[in-house]
């Protein structure tokens, strides 16, 4: 039995403060730092 | 002198060549034989298969890279290697047909003392009657592929701005196939362009895949620590396809494309259909068709190559229950252990075992996605293989032989949710280790520090300067080789 519809029917929506976050240019423009900054790490980890 | 031959220009093949050129001495040879004239960066294919992006944006001409780096370049197709030699070549070679089209057809033979296969994988669509661009549903595999699938969808949306209601299937074209990711990025950008041009209210889109749930992404699903609690990649997902209004199949293995209805059987053992108008279904892959001969003339390709035709390395094969799966399991050096001079790399290697737990239908039919093995792991294969030739180049049997197995190897992901400056979003995830190694990081398999996802404009923004970095790379200009695989 496919249980994934009733799955995504009953996942968490995110709120408008979210959506509104996740578009936001100054928001997102500190999220593509941090984000740029988590992947460097994980580079140096794979180059070292 | 020793001469390296490439076998495949893909990320692997390519990063490998590049490699070897700048780490080789000047009397040493790199040769690349592949059997298209140019590069494509796969992951930008997405756009190009929804009209955001060109062929000319992701594809760009081989040829004179590998003059301008001094790298001998065959366009020509592998069909058979010969690791002994024969009779008549005292050095091991592979035997090509060439797809040039001055030389179209001809035969020919190149020796070689090393050997890195990243021939990548056959577009295995004819496992599915009915599926691919020569059946009834497209693809995004190559740029040419896309293009395709973007005038469709572009027909697709004509009719709905003429009022018609359509569905829009995107997902697996069979039970075994890999690459969720792109799947589940062309689903989001597909449901992106047709909210953009105002129709959202007439398309219904389906995500039909192999995997058990969704999230799982053909690596088991990912953990990771948001807002002080421990979520799952199958919950963060199913709460992206409920914001976007996006239906989905799991467990779902395609056993047939007709026009216009796709027929797919469950893990509960159920064969269901569902009539489509548009539908991009990505095909299983498998080994390229290349032989292997011994000195003699016996054909030992059951020897070098698993029975889905990729190459078997130092992995351990021992079939065993998912139970029972190991970190270890997995290759370090990608070496052919008969062979040590021959390497396979990217999605040319034989995996030991799936990623994700493997199921099987009440039918017996196997539902299991394949591990993922592109992107940034292919490039840093190609690297290991391209550094340690050079090693056992220039220090024969005293070479310290690096090492870099997937089981101790991160990834970096960013998948497109949709395109646009201002108006994208994309999924950025990390993982590391790529394959989980429960022994290590008990519960989750992986570092809980290291594995992360977020969803975001931010995500676009990064897919967009990576989709520019490795072009750039890839095109070998100046300082390419600082930037990381």
């Amino acid at each position: 039995m496919d249980h994934t519809a009733d799955d995504i029917a009953s996942a968490p929506l995110p709120t408008d403060k979210t959506l509104r976050l996740r578009s936001s240019l100054v928001a997102q423009f500190g999220r593509f730092l941090a984000i740029n900054l988590k992947m460097a790490k994980i580079i140096r980890k794979e180059h070292h | 002198m020793a001469r390296v031959v490439v076998l495949g220009g893909g990320i692997a093949g390519h990063t490998a060549a590049l490699h070897l050129s700048r780490m080789l001495k000047r009397s040493d040879e790199v040769v690349v034989v592949t059997p298209n004239s140019n590069w494509n960066w796969i992951p930008s294919n997405i756009w190009v298969g929804v009209g955001k992006m060109k062929t000319e944006q992701v594809t760009f001409t081989l040829g004179p890279i590998y003059k301008r780096k001094g790298i001998g370049y065959q366009q020509a197709l592998a069909t058979a290697i010969h690791p002994e030699g024969d009779p008549t070549h005292e050095s091991p070679y592979v035997e090509l047909t060439y797809t040039d089209p001055s030389r179209a057809g001809e035969h020919g033979e190149l020796e070689y003392d090393y050997l890195i296969n990243a021939t990548g994988p056959k577009l295995n669509f004819g496992a599915t009657p009915g599926l691919g661009p020569d059946g009834h549903s497209y693809s995004v595999c190559t740029s040419g592929h896309a293009v395709e699938a973007s005038a469709a969808l572009r027909a697709s949306i004509a009719r709905m701005k003429q009022g018609e209601h359509q569905v829009l299937v995107v997902g697996m074209g069979h039970g075994t196939c890999t690459c969720e990711g792109a799947a589940f990025e062309y689903a989001f950008n597909v449901e992106h362009e047709v909210r953009q041009a105002g129709v959202r209210d007439l398309a219904d889109i389906v995500y039909l895949t192999n995997e058990y749930e969704l999230g799982d992404f053909g690596v088991g699903g990912l953990t990771f620590t948001q807002q002080g609690f421990q979520t799952t990649s199958k919950l963060w997902t199913e709460s992206l396809f409920r914001e976007r209004g996006i239906r989905a199949v799991t467990g779902a293995h395609v056993t047939g494309v007709e026009e216009g209805i796709v027929h797919y059987e469950q893990l509960d053992g159920t064969m269901n259909a569902l009539a489509f108008d548009f539908a991009m279904l990505l095909p299983p892959f498998r080994g390229v068709d290349l032989r292997a001969v011994d000195r003699a003339g016996e054909d030992i390709s059951a020897e070098l190559f698993a029975p889905n035709g990729f190459m078997k390395v130092d992995a351990d094969y021992t079939a065993k229950p998912f139970e029972e799966w190991r970190a270890e399991d997995w290759p370090r050096t990608y070496q052919v252990p008969r062979f040590p001079n021959i390497f396979a790399v990217g999605i040319a290697f034989a995996p030991p075992h799936q990623i994700s737990r493997p199921r099987k239908s009440s039918n017996g039919t196997v539902i299991a996605p394949s591990p993922p093995r592109t992107g940034m792991p292919s490039g840093i294969m190609g690297k290991l293989a391209a550094t340690n030739i050079v090693g056992m180049i220039e220090k024969g049997d005293a070479v310290q032989v690096q090492t870099g197995s997937m089981a101790d190897m991160a990834a970096a992901c960013v998948a497109s949710a949709g395109s646009g400056l201002r108006q994208g979003s994309a999924a950025s995830m990390t993982m590391y280790p790529v394959v989980p190694d429960l022994q290590k990081y008990p519960g989750t398999g992986r570092s809980l520090k290291d594995t992360f996802g977020e969803i975001g404009l931010a995500g676009h923004w990064i897919k967009l300067a990576l989709h520019y970095m490795f072009i750039y790379k890839a095109k070998a200009r100046p300082g390419w080789h600082l930037i990381p695989e």
